[in-house]
């Protein structure tokens, strides 16, 4: 395995055993990420896909079409990441490094808005905030008197704050796995030298954390920048758009490639980024923190401001957590969609069929599909999240292992697009290039392979980004002396990389299986059996128009979640029993 | 020589195929049910989570055929047969699908799918509705207003008054760049430029004056109503709670779906069709049923569209039951409308042109686009 590689002729350096991982991630990478761009790249290359680009961006419509909604994206891009960085920055410093009360509640609390899908907060919103410029049906606050004024009820402003406590948590995930791996050593030191708390916080803390900042603050710009539901929810009313209900509109109407014209348009803007963001971190020295020594994590005492912080962390999470998930558990209660809070029933969930409610629908746990929409449902979160959690892991090692180089640039920018091609683009590509039998590889189309692997691939930039923040926190001295006494590159994985990464891996692979359990267009177009997923029976009800069916099968997905994060954490626990 | 020779033995050989297919297009359900138990199965694209009740009364009807449904949206259902098809994949029988203009350009034009009209309904069934597609029923998108906010009827009679000061910011759509139908309904209004002028005349009782870069009353119709502050949102949801609720006052109207009327008593709306409106309240768009090209199972795809055109009762049987929504409307001529709707000739819309509306769409689209 260990070939000397300076007995090896000077061409043949690229296929030393060092190299070979890091050109297997760029086979895979290149299959599963460049090949559909590609795809898309030619698509917009035919002469239709080159008026289009003449059409986005060189014609009356461009403004419109390109121009504006750029404007819209990078506002809400760059505020939402600010605002998730500093809020999921301070809740993640109080639940991992303080001895705030109510920390554990806290910790699931604040990982649950990611959780539940951003319409229920647009939804939740609209519900508060809507005003007359929707007709007769006016929000609670101006039902009470107040006067809402358009600006506050449509817009950029409600569609930022709405994106802000939706995308606040995954940034809170993220940041909270690489603080608890801050070691009490380092603070300690800290503070045996008389560094003051600021002086800590920004020295050490900070410094510590950084790639995972960036991290979550690339993801949640992706996030904020691909949202479809909140700007389609609260922004249209005033005739926002964004470049991502422009394209959703361009592939509906029948126009796709001007769809994937602004698709790639988006992904070259979100790139710059991104690749702004590498330099950042590439730029500055990296601190290892997570050595072979003991990890324990060192609580700062809040003195005075114990109760108050644990009042604001609360009241944070209610604002975000408690109240979308208010609206959306009446919404599955309430007969009239107007009026959330009257008339209550339990019909949608257990009613039997045939009476004068829902034209005799039965509610969701008596129609016979369900279970087994539960079961594949489940059996697909899981089996992606592992898929992903896998290829994250080996793919933010290459990265990590390989930084500054330009292999890791291309290789971080590559595991990076996915987030921002649409599914509806990509589940296309995937049929076009798996469906044909290709070469001795059987045709994939239809089967659960094909599904998972688009969706792994879809969902990577979680996994590599959760992993890629742990990893770079983590002693390169380690594997190197693994290495000297002879363990392979899956030995060393196995039995000390993942170990150690642990946590950030399974905040990547919840964010996979969340992501997962939510996804209809990925699974509608690339799985053919009858058999649904959640998803797809909550479509089923949503295009009857049983809007209260459809939200109780939502509740169910985010109950599902919530068991999910609180497995990962209780396997945390075990994996990393040095910790406690 | 060799060349002439091949093209001979190709077409020698593409005869009988073809002759097959013109066969089972003439076959009787009965014949087909014959070729359709050996084919065991039926895979159908539905635009309808409806179909699932279209299962149960087909696998009742035709024991031994099973007929496997998956919902697709229209938009979707277009990404993925041409996908399938470009990878050599033929794996869907039937599709039943919406957005027609589209359907024309990418599918049918290309040869994706062909339209079969079963035998046994075609004299049943007007030409329009059979040829370049078949058309399974009617659904709309017209202008809804709330009936308890005006009791004396729709407060709109004319297109037009829709861009007068009185009803700025009180006019709602669907965003027409993110619904195909809008698009439609927009599209077919620029397509009557001569109807448009004639309404503008009679409610101001001068000619039109169009804006130079603009072609015919039904494009100065679509960009005075943008001007007007028309209200875009992105679900009919939202549109009926606007315009609905019983209690508002001063509700505004919408460009809705007709048929949405039958949820009002559930959910408390007072929606009703403005049909006394000049030229026309909106349009009637058609939902379209296609067998896929090589399709696996050709003889169940017939099968089951002839199935799906319901029996000889004045409601169309179990097959047909589960569309037969007031508001909307059956193609087939032997299926009654619904006895508390405006009957289809009543109904003051125009049947959009499948065709025209496919040439001018992306035209529409743009200046849309601009208005915005």
């Amino acid at each position: 395995m260990s070939l000397p590689s300076t007995a090896a002729p000077p061409g043949r350096r690229l296929f030393t055993a060092r190299r070979l991982p890091a050109l297997l991630m760029i086979l895979i990478v290149g299959i599963l990420v460049v090949a559909p761009l590609l795809r898309i790249v030619l698509a917009t290359l035919t002469p239709g896909g080159l008026e289009a680009w003449q059409a986005v961006l060189a014609s009356p419509m461009s403004p419109n079409l390109w121009w504006r909604p750029l404007l819209n994206t990078l506002i809400l891009g760059i505020g939402v990441s600010a605002g998730c960085l500093l809020l999921g920055g301070f809740t993640a410093w109080l639940v991992v490094m303080t001895d705030v009360p109510g920390r554990r509640l806290l910790g699931v609390m604040h990982t649950l808005p990611f959780m539940i899908p951003s319409f229920a907060a647009a939804l939740a919103w609209g519900t508060l905030f809507r005003n007359s410029r929707m007709g007769g049906s006016s929000g609670f606050f101006e039902s009470n008197g107040f006067l809402i004024p358009d600006w506050l009820a449509w817009g950029i402003v409600p569609v930022l704050i709405v994106l802000i406590a939706h995308y606040y948590s995954l940034a809170f995930t993220i940041i909270g796995a690489a603080l608890s791996s801050v070691g009490a050593d380092l603070v300690e030191a800290a503070q045996m030298t008389g560094a003051r708390r600021p002086r800590i916080f920004f020295g050490i803390v900070l410094p510590v954390v950084t790639p995972a900042l960036v991290s979550a603050g690339s993801l949640t710009l992706a996030g904020a920048v691909a949202n479809f539901a909140a700007p389609a929810l609260l922004g249209l009313p005033v005739r926002m758009q964004t470049l991502s209900t422009r394209l959703f509109g361009m592939i509906e109407i029948g126009q796709a490639e001007r769809g994937f014209v602004l698709a790639l348009l988006l992904i070259a803007v979100s790139g710059v980024f991104l690749f702004l963001s590498d330099r950042l971190v590439s730029g500055r020295r990296a601190f290892v923190t997570v050595t072979g020594k003991g990890g324990r994590t060192r609580r700062f005492p809040l003195g005075k401001w114990r109760w108050p912080l644990c009042a604001l962390g609360f009241g944070l999470a209610g604002l975000t957590t408690v109240v979308p998930v208010l609206v959306l558990v009446a919404s599955s209660l309430a007969p009239q969609t107007g009026a959330l809070f009257s008339n209550w029933t339990l019909h949608f969930w257990l009613g039997e069929g045939g009476g004068q409610i829902a034209q005799g629908t039965a509610g969701i746990f008596r129609n016979p599909v369900l279970i087994g929409a539960l079961v594949n449902t489940l059996k697909l979160g899981v089996t992606v999240a592992l898929i992903s959690m896998v290829l994250g892991l080996a793919l933010a090692h290459t990265i990590t292992r390989n930084k500054g180089t330009v292999l890791a640039n291309v290789l971080s920018q590559l595991a990076f697009l996915p987030l921002l091609i649409p599914s509806i683009a990509f589940a296309a590509a995937y049929i076009a290039l798996f469906g044909a039998p290709l070469g001795p590889l059987p045709s994939l189309y239809g089967t659960f392979t094909l599904l998972v692997m688009a969706a792994a691939a879809h969902n990577l930039p979680y996994a590599v980004q959760a992993g890629r923040s742990v990893l770079g926190q983590i002693a390169t001295d380690l594997e190197e002396s693994a290495r000297l006494t002879g363990a392979g590159p899956l030995r060393r994985m196995w039995a000390i990389v993942f170990p150690l990464a642990i946590r950030g891996l399974l905040a990547g692979a919840i964010l996979v299986f969340v992501k997962m359990v939510r996804d209809l267009s990925l699974v509608v177009l690339l799985f053919s059996a009858t058999s649904p997923v959640l998803s797809m029976v909550a479509y089923r009800y949503a295009a009857e128009g049983f809007m209260q069916f459809a939200n109780a099968i939502t509740v169910l997905i985010l109950v599902i979640c919530l068991a999910a994060s609180l497995i990962a954490q209780a396997l945390q626990a075990r994996v990393q029993k040095w910790k406690e | 020589m060799l060349k002439t020779l091949k093209a001979a033995l190709l077409a020698a050989a593409c005869v009988p195929a073809l002759a097959a297919a013109q066969d089972l297009d003439q076959m009787t359900p009965d014949a087909l049910y014959e070729l359709a138990k050996q084919e065991g199965t039926v895979t159908v694209f539905s635009l309808s989570s409806r179909i699932a009740r279209v299962e149960k009364a087909f696998e009742e009807a035709y024991p031994g055929v099973d007929l496997v449904g998956i919902d697709l949206s229209s938009a979707k259902q277009v990404a993925r047969v041409v996908a399938e098809q470009q990878a050599g994949v033929h794996a869907v029988d039937v599709l039943y699908l919406a957005d027609a203009p589209v359907v024309l350009r990418d599918l049918l034009a290309p040869g994706r799918i062909k339209t079969y009209v079963p035998p046994r309904v075609a004299d049943q069934i007007d030409a329009e509705f059979k040829a370049p597609l078949l058309v399974h029923r009617l659904s709309t998108k017209v202008l809804m207003y709330n009936e308890a906010a005006y009791p004396d009827g729709s407060p709109i009679t004319n297109l037009w008054q829709l861009t007068l000061p009185d009803w700025r910011g009180k006019v709602m759509m669907v965003d027409p760049t993110q619904r195909g139908e809008l698009l439609d309904l927009l599209t077919e209004i620029a397509l009557h430029p001569d109807e448009m002028a004639a309404a503008y005349k009679a409610q101001f009782g001068t000619d039109l004056a169009v804006d130079s870069d603009l072609t015919g009353a039904g494009e100065q119709f679509i960009r005075n109503l943008f001007l007007n502050d028309l209200v875009l949102v992105s679900n009919s949801d939202d549109l009926n709670k606007a315009v609905g609720i019983k209690d508002a006052t001063n509700p505004p109207v919408a460009f809705g779906t007709y048929s949405d009327r039958r949820d009002n008593e559930e959910e408390g709306w007072a929606l009703q069709v403005a049909n006394d409106v000049v030229p026309a309240n909106g349009i009637l768009f058609p939902a379209v049923l296609a067998v896929a090209d090589k399709a696996p199972h050709p003889a169940a795809a017939r099968l089951l569209i002839d199935f799906m055109f319901g029996d000889d009762s004045a409601d169309g049987g179990p097959a047909f039951a589960p569309f037969n929504v007031p508001g909307d409307y059956a193609t087939r001529t032997t299926i009654a409308d619904d006895p508390d709707s405006v009957p289809l000739e009543g109904l003051k819309a125009w049947t959009i042109n499948t065709e025209a509306v496919a040439e001018h769409r992306a035209r529409i689209a743009d200046l849309i686009i601009t208005l915005q």
